[in-house]
């Protein structure tokens, strides 16, 4: 490991320190005494379940919390930092989960925005200033390109380049591989390991463990606003650093249920569309099938197409036999299909209404919650409300709160109560631990096992190799809107990598 | 730099409760909205060397001297309660109905037609069957926006704010041909009008039983505007597709995976929206005038977009809001009588009004969201990771 090569600069004085922050919010510390310092030249990673209070103590660095107590050091002075200017000013950058830039401005113009330097723009200059530095770090970015026709990973980029154009030493990223498929991850890597070369220091907040443990020089671990240990990729493993995550050793294999496969539940054939481009698949009772895939080719629409929200062009889709395409969404559900959504915010929660009303979103117009006038039955509506989240362990004040106010996890647990609570025959599981932490994918697992256990077909659609190997009884890999391989579960990475490039064999299932 | 607010026990915070927040933000922010307004209208004021007491003092007392006072507000209030009412429904489904004052004007022509064709009708039924087509010459009106809506994807702003050009000109050439009089009396008349209407096409004026006088023009209307008003709180609050349009408002990507059909949603309220609109004009139609005029009072479809988002889109709240605009509108005749102040002073209080309710309501949300992010936003986040702990039934334990 080459870490260690750049651990040897960790006896230069580290850029800043941070000693003894307190951050209380009423009712909680969300960051209880915690010291850290961040040397040049290194990746620090903050590793800990939702909640644990990385992003808080990132943001009390970058001045959007003021501390309650505590100090920052920088370069051996005490600092004051009161707002992401000041943070700037001291060499403190951070890019957010979420970008901000302005999709009809340049590359260049989104980088010198707020630091134009006058009246009038020289934007050929700063151009040239910009692929300096780009070409510096290795970014690959055209300077002078628009920013809404950027990929994710490119938009990073952006937002890591608008950093150092302001002169950082230190790079907050918080979260910054949930967005970006295998391929643009190792992007990344490249450039932090240039940007590390060149004596920054970066902070990696992330809890993909696979990823700190390929890219950090050291691991600190943050549980329930503390600071439960320091470490070392070196030093440590997933299951070690899962374990002082979450505070018990948590299985990254669930035992699959044995079940006998049965007949084919859902057929797809020569789905076409949109990026599907000649789709067939077949899902057995029982069964769980895993498409792997980089995003973008086509497991959206597969998805959509399946639930009658949009049009198609060729193919047909059956479910138990009966003809599913024509159908609205209302009969697709009714026919008994169950879908978590790979956005949850987009397709599955309405954000500003309560729990109640979310829990039986797609199901108020049943007889049970609804009367022949239109009228709803709230009270019946609030009791399913009350159970589901008492089974699903969704943690909630109230059934009276809006979605938007649970974390993601309890999202996800939202939805699959509602989705499972059905009884269907099908469930389309696309993308269901995104964003998640290890506490919340086993949940998330463990209730898809059980789908399969009960004898109801899975399709499981998910960019995550370790899901997709985890889940599957089957794996198939998506490229470009068509199935180009099918392997067992035991199959090499390597050869479903091959698949998920259009490279594998290019036989489909019938 | 350590804040001693921060460490205030939860158990003290929620003293109050949750629901009662929201309230006291609201009441709060209208409160000093109210305020900042009239303190600007009283620069104004002074300016026209006039004294801000006077002025307002005068907007009161033709407001609430006598009850015929207080019923002519309520009787202007009235076509605003509707047109809010309006603007509201569609809103909640994320729909910009700018259309409200055309299908007004339709609802006018189509009533006025009903008025003088079906006077065969016995009793009150032609009162009610006037009514019933003031609401369909609405709901053809919005339905136009709206299937282009859905069939084409043509926004609504721009297709309803062209139909109101047209409905302009609908209502002009109804009253210069197929409505337009035939009495011989009336043939002096240099204003264009309709034939007058039977007495059962009109709804009676009942502010007697208010100790009102005729003037105030008060009537059954009035509660009718009420019902409207509890009918779309209940359409909103218990039924299916209140519940639809709302989900398909906030979030249309999730009512649609939820199976909810986006466009028959969006159709179907604005077609409620469209009979409400054709309700606005039966104020001045069948109480005041008792006929349709040439000189009809216009722009009663644009008012309820302010009167709306005064309202908050709550219909509850738009009545209240339909009242208090009622009052000022009122007070400008009182203007012109005791001060030197122009009658217009009341449009500008009115503009200056809605100015200050967008900017205050906006400060006082991102002053709540602030707080309750602070507060609240952060024990979620700390919830969940305890829950995931918690998944396989191990205590949570405190550190």
């Amino acid at each position: 490991m080459t870490q260690h090569d750049e651990a040897g600069r960790s006896g230069a004085p580290p850029l800043v320190v941070l000693e003894h922050i307190t951050k209380k919010f009423p009712g909680v510390v969300a960051n209880d005494d915690v010291s850290i310092d961040l040397r040049p030249g290194e990746v620090h990673a903050l590793v800990g379940e939702n909640g644990a209070g990385k992003s808080t103590l990132m943001r009390v660095l970058y001045g959007m919390y003021p501390a309650d107590s505590g100090r920052i050091v920088i370069g051996g002075e005490e600092r004051k930092i009161a707002s992401p200017r000041d943070a700037i000013a001291n060499g403190i950058g951070m890019v957010h989960q979420h970008f901000v830039l302005v999709d009809t401005f340049t590359v260049t113009e989104n980088i010198i925005l707020g630091e134009e330097g006058g009246p009038v723009l020289h934007t050929e200059g700063a151009e040239q200033q910009v692929t300096v530095l780009a070409d510096s770090y290795g970014f690959d970015i055209d300077p002078g390109a628009v920013v809404e026709d950027l990929s994710v990973g490119e938009e990073q980029r952006v937002e890591i380049l608008k950093a150092l154009y302001r002169g950082v030493d230190i790079l907050i990223l918080d979260e910054p591989t949930a967005v970006l498929t295998p391929a643009e991850t190792q992007e990344l890597f490249a450039n932090l390991r240039q940007l590390r070369q060149d004596g920054k220091s970066i902070v990696f907040i992330s809890h993909k463990l696979d990823e700190v443990l390929q890219i950090a020089d050291r691991i600190t671990v943050l549980r329930r606003g503390v600071v439960v240990g320091e470490t070392t990729p070196a030093e440590t493993d997933k299951s070690k650093l899962a374990e002082m995550m979450v505070g018990r050793p948590v299985l990254f294999r669930l035992e699959k249920p044995t079940v006998e496969i049965g007949e084919p539940v859902l057929r797809l054939d020569d789905l076409r569309g949109g990026r599907l481009a000649g789709l067939t698949l077949e899902v057995r009772a029982g069964e769980i099938v895993g498409v792997a895939g980089v995003e973008g080719n086509g497991q959206r629409e597969l998805a959509d197409a399946i639930m009658g929200l949009r049009p198609l062009e060729g193919g047909s889709i059956s479910l138990d036999g009966r003809d599913l395409r024509g159908l609205t969404t209302e009969e697709i559900r009714n026919a008994g299909v169950a879908f978590v959504p790979e956005d949850r915010h987009e397709q599955g929660l309405v954000l500003d209404m309560t729990l109640w009303e979310n829990v039986v979103l797609g199901r108020h117009d049943d007889e049970e919650f609804s009367g022949t006038g239109g009228v709803l039955f709230i009270r019946k509506i609030k009791e399913l409300a009350s159970r589901l989240i008492g089974m699903f362990d969704v943690r909630t004040r109230s059934i009276d709160v809006t979605a938007g106010t649970l974390s993601g996890g309890n999202q996800q647990k939202l939805i699959l109560a509602r989705e499972l609570e059905t009884d269907p025959k099908l469930l389309i599981a696309a993308q269901p631990t995104r964003g998640l932490d290890v506490g919340a994918i086993e949940f998330v697992w463990s209730q898809i096992l059980q789908q399969k256990a009960e004898g109801r077909a899975v399709l499981l659609i998910s960019a995550e190799l370790d899901e997709i190997y985890a889940l599957s009884d089957r794996i198939v890999t998506l490229y470009e809107g068509r199935i180009t391989g099918e392997y067992q579960p035991d199959a090499a990475a390597e050869d479903v990598g091959r698949g998920m490039l259009g490279r594998g064999s290019t036989e489909t299932t019938g | 730099m350590a804040a001693p607010g921060a460490t205030v026990p939860a158990a003290r915070i929620r003293e109050r409760p949750r629901w009662l927040e929201p309230l006291l933000v609201q009441a709060g922010a209208l409160l000093l909205a109210l305020l900042i307004s009239l303190a600007l209208g009283a620069v104004i004021i002074v300016w026209y060397g006039e004294s801000p007491i006077l002025v307002y003092s005068t907007i009161l007392k033709f407001a609430f001297r006598d009850a015929t006072s207080f019923g002519t507000v309520l009787s202007i209030a009235t076509p605003l309660i509707f047109s809010a009412l309006a603007v509201a429904v569609c809103f909640k489904a994320g729909l910009f109905n700018i259309g409200v004052e055309g299908q007004f004007l339709v609802g006018l022509v189509t009533a006025t037609w009903a008025a003088l064709h079906l006077d065969f009708l016995p009793g009150a039924t032609l009162a009610i069957a006037v009514l019933v087509f003031a609401m369909l010459g609405g709901m053809i009106w919005a339905a136009i926006p709206a299937v282009l809506k859905v069939k084409t994807g043509a926004h609504e702003v721009v297709t309803t704010i062209m139909l109101n050009g047209i409905a302009v000109s609908f209502l002009a050439w109804a009253l210069n041909g197929p409505l337009k009089f035939t009495e011989t009396e009336g043939a002096f008349n240099v204003d264009l009008r309709s034939d007058r209407f039977a007495d059962n096409a009109l709804i009676p004026n009942i502010g007697e039983l208010f100790g009102m006088k005729d003037s105030a023009d008060f009537s059954l209307l009035f509660f009718l505007a009420l019902i409207a008003a509890v009918l779309v709180w209940f359409l909103f609050k218990r039924m299916r597709l209140g519940y639809e349009a709302r989900a398909v408002g906030s979030s249309p990507g999730s009512a649609q995976a939820g199976g909810i059909s986006i466009g028959a949603v969006q159709i179907k309220l604005f077609l409620i929206s469209g009979a409400l609109a054709g309700l606005i004009g039966m104020q001045q139609l069948l109480v005041d005038k008792g006929a349709l005029v040439q000189n009809y009072e216009a722009q009663l479809g644009f008012i309820g977009i302010g009167v709306a988002f005064l309202g908050q889109n709550n219909p509850i709240g738009i009545i209240f809001a339909a009242i208090f605009w009622s009052v000022l509108s009122r007070g400008e005749s009182g203007l012109q009588i005791d001060t030197e102040v122009p009658r217009e002073f009341v449009i500008i209080l009115q503009g200056i009004f809605i100015m200050t309710v967008v900017i205050v309501y906006q400060v006082a949300r991102r002053w709540a969201a602030r707080r309750q992010l602070a507060r609240e936003g952060q024990i979620e986040e700390m919830e969940d990771s305890a829950a995931s702990v918690d998944v396989e039934g191990l205590a949570r334990e405190d550190i």
